[in-house]
């Protein structure tokens, strides 16, 4: 991690690091949840109520927090066997900007999707079970993180086009 | 029929164009049911997977299992474990190689990877066969072979993902990789016996170790094995007695192993505040790619359904009858 000198620095530092603090956050807390609910139960009776809602709810928090992040640097899961090929005849770069800009574009009506089905979950007012939380609230998170998701691989294909040395190494 | 095969065609010609499997299987399936149904039909079927699928309750146990996976890691056992089965078999022929299958083998029993299991070893394993002369292709070859046991031994994270789509117990698949995996081991030992028996040269038999020099290496490991029992025992209801009173379902047991191989590595002192936030930012990148991969097949599997492909399939193969009066 560098140190950031400039407020645009400052900020591209804060889009990449939060998220990911978020996610690891949620992660440990759920490793910490699911010790204490175990424990609770088998030594005085007395399991986490709710334990479940609140798994749900962190595992969303892990998934959509890293799923930008995951994307914008190219690391989902992809079949490199005709890379040798690709390379060879020069248009590696070329796929990669193209199934960039692909992933993109067609994320984006799912994840507008999304909304709605958040604001019809809002309207209709439904909480957790346990937790009380209204639902919704998790799923305007994950609507936002969706479309992030879609700008960061749009991001991505900008950037392959313009300055690709930021992002070289991080395939995988 | 024929618009799920098209489908499946398509999903394979789009990963070896290298879209990532998810947005493949996803597109796929997007496209495919809008045909069957409706632009907005689609649209809201891929929506309602992507909110459902990252709040699924079982699907918790994918992070934890990582998670206990890369603790166990960063604590050093898989050094400990090779160590110890190098104490005992390293003064046969080949007897890195068998150890490091061996090892392989249990450090399968912690993590749910072959990727994982073939990584560690290699980094392990790797620079003291080579230091004791052993050819690259027999080295080599019982990392690979070794690294398959991780999916096979439990826990695994395919195994889990495989019961979680078709709803198949995650108990019962983990407990049909066990007796294959020791299969597995057996069988690798055997081969590794059998390339040095034809080419001796391939791999020297180390240095005997005494017998206080074995317990002392097997020391090291207990901590594992009481790991592996305290999860898989769990699991399957064998600690579930006065006063432990443990019984999981599998994202506790994922939970208690990673929260134990947190405690374990913590123990040894070889975990840093950084390797700990290195570990949590691995695990949920790993996780988010896992999650995306398993709505892009969920997507998938709904057009799929929809477009009467296993229906057909299974006509078709009633139809047949392979064996004269079998069918």
């Amino acid at each position: 991690m560098k140190t950031a000198r400039t407020l645009p620095a400052l900020a591209v530092w804060l889009a990449r690091s939060l998220p990911v603090a978020l996610a690891s956050g949620a992660l440990l807390l759920l490793m910490l949840l699911t010790f204490t609910d175990v424990m609770l139960r088998s030594t005085i009776n007395a399991p986490i109520q709710f334990a479940a809602d609140l798994t749900r709810l962190l595992m969303a928090i892990v998934v959509f927090s890293a799923m930008p992040l995951l994307s914008y640097q190219g690391n989902q899961i992809s079949v490199d066997l005709l890379d040798g090929i690709f390379a060879r005849l020069r248009i590696r770069r070329l796929v990669e900007i193209t199934v960039a800009l692909f992933c993109g574009v067609m994320l984006v009506w799912p994840a507008l999707r999304v909304f709605d089905l958040a604001k019809r979950s809002q309207s209709y007012g439904d909480r957790m079970e346990y937790l009380k939380l209204p639902v919704h609230y998790v799923e305007w998170f994950i609507a936002a993180m969706t479309l992030v998701t879609a700008l960061a691989l749009l991001w991505r294909a900008v950037m392959l086009i313009v300055a690709p040395h930021h992002l070289e190494g991080r395939h995988g | 029929m024929v618009e799920g095969i098209i489908g499946f065609a398509a999903v394979l010609a789009l990963v070896l164009l290298r879209v990532p499997i998810a947005f493949a299987m996803g597109f796929v399936g997007m496209v495919g049911y809008m045909f069957e149904t409706s632009f907005r039909g689609a649209i809201s079927m891929v929506a309602r997977l992507i909110i459902d699928t990252s709040q699924d309750y079982g699907l918790s146990v994918v992070p934890l299992f990582i998670l206990m996976g890369l603790f166990v890691n960063k604590g050093g056992i898989s050094r400990e474990l090779y160590a110890a089965s190098n104490a005992f078999l390293g003064h046969f022929k080949g007897g890195l190689a068998m150890a490091t299958i061996v090892a392989c083998g249990g450090f399968a029993a912690i993590s749910g990877s072959s990727l994982a299991t073939a990584a560690t070893m290699s980094k392990v394993a790797m620079p003291e066969m080579r230091r004791y002369g052993y050819d690259d292709r027999l080295s080599t070859a019982s990392i690979a072979a070794g690294g398959t046991l991780g999916i096979l031994i439990p826990p695994s994270v395919i195994l889990v993902i495989y019961g979680l789509l078709t709803e198949t117990s995650i108990g019962k698949l983990f407990i049909a990789g066990i007796v294959p995996g020791f299969l597995g081991i057996l069988f690798y030992l055997f081969a590794v016996r059998y390339s040095v028996m034809r080419r001796p040269e391939a791999g020297p038999a180390g240095p005997r170790s005494g017998w206080s020099e074995r317990f002392a290496a097997l020391r090291g490991v207990w901590a594992v094995l009481l790991l592996f029992f305290l999860v898989i025992g769990g699991l399957y209801g064998a600690l579930d007695f006065w006063p432990l009173n443990l019984a999981f379902s599998p994202t506790e047991a994922a939970g208690m192993g990673a929260m134990g191989a947190f405690l374990i590595a913590l123990a040894r002192r070889r975990l840093s505040l950084r390797d700990t936030i290195d570990v949590l930012v691995e695990t949920s990148m790993t996780t988010a790619s896992l999650f995306a991969v398993l709505i892009g097949a969920w997507v998938f599997s709904n057009f799929v359904n929809y477009a009467g492909l296993p229906e057909a399939l299974r006509g078709r193969s009633k139809a047949i009858s392979f064996i004269p009066g079998w069918s």
